[in-house]
């Protein structure tokens, strides 16, 4: 798929939680980021993390030099997922520490 | 903060061998390379499309067939002005728990109009588009949807594509 796109001349970079299918198959650029399945864009309300990993990717039609660039984001699953809660407990969508576990 | 690995060892080793041995040509490899295509103007003058495999689609759309063995090889086109509660899933193939709470997770349409709004990006395309993954046929995939999904984006003015393999 953006390989295709790629080819008929538009700059394309994906999102990726795969990493080992990404290297694989080798689209022109990608961002890796380590979270759970379904979740490219972070955990829900976080909207300074959703796009901050817009951005990065955009970042990345400019900064990648070589067909193949992957690009990990430094961040964790844990550390977004600590964050998300916390977000949701300010929102008043999430009790304490023992629900926050769940 | 813990760094996330820069090695390139597969995290998964003999995942490619052992799926391709029960759903032969399922998983694909490529070794060669498309040649990157350059951006043409800044990023605040460019008009970005958004490509996702999510299952994404505007509500009263034929949904994706789901349960096909072979895969489902459409995409529908998504207003980039929708707004989430216009949206929905079809797609079984990964947890859309918290999609289901707040769909920027898998499907960020409103942080993109938000970038748009704010003049980041240029704007965005009048669709983004949608498809299922999961598809047991890449051949097909490659040669059909790829290709399909590549002219639109081409149809509808697109400078950039950011792409979502869900």
């Amino acid at each position: 798929m953006q390989r295709a796109i790629e080819r008929r001349g538009i700059p394309t970079v994906s999102i990726t939680v795969a990493r080992d299918i990404t290297e694989q198959v080798r689209p022109p650029r990608a961002v890796f980021v380590p979270f759970m399945m379904g979740h490219h864009f972070g955990v829900p309300f976080h909207r300074e993390l959703q796009r901050r990993i817009i951005l990065a990717a955009l970042d990345r039609l400019t900064a990648a030099e070589q067909t193949g660039d992957l690009y990990p984001l430094p961040i964790t699953w844990a550390q977004a997922r600590r964050e998300g809660i916390a977000i949701e407990q300010a929102m008043g969508l999430r009790g304490g520490a023992a629900e926050a576990l769940g | 903060m813990m760094e996330p690995s820069n090695t390139r060892e597969q995290l998964r080793p003999g995942l490619w061998v052992t799926i391709n041995e029960r759903y032969p040509g399922s998983m694909i490899t490529r070794s060669e390379t498309v040649p990157l295509a350059a951006l043409r103007q800044p990023l605040a003058a460019a008009r970005l499309t958004f490509v996702s495999s999510a299952g994404v689609q505007p509500k009263g759309s034929l949904p994706f067939d789901v349960v096909h063995p072979v895969g489902d090889y459409s995409f529908r086109r998504v207003p980039s002005n929708s707004k989430p509660e216009d949206l929905e899933i079809h797609q079984l193939k990964y947890p859309t728990v918290d999609a289901h709470r707040d769909l920027n997770v898998i499907f960020p349409i409103e942080r993109l109009q938000e970038l748009a709004a704010e003049g980041v990006i240029g704007g965005l395309t009048p669709h983004l588009f949608s498809f299922i993954g999961y598809n047991m046929d890449p051949e097909r995939l490659e040669q059909t949807l790829a290709e399909e999904i590549a002219d639109a984006v081409v149809a509808e003015g697109a400078d950039a594509a950011l792409l979502c393999p869900a």
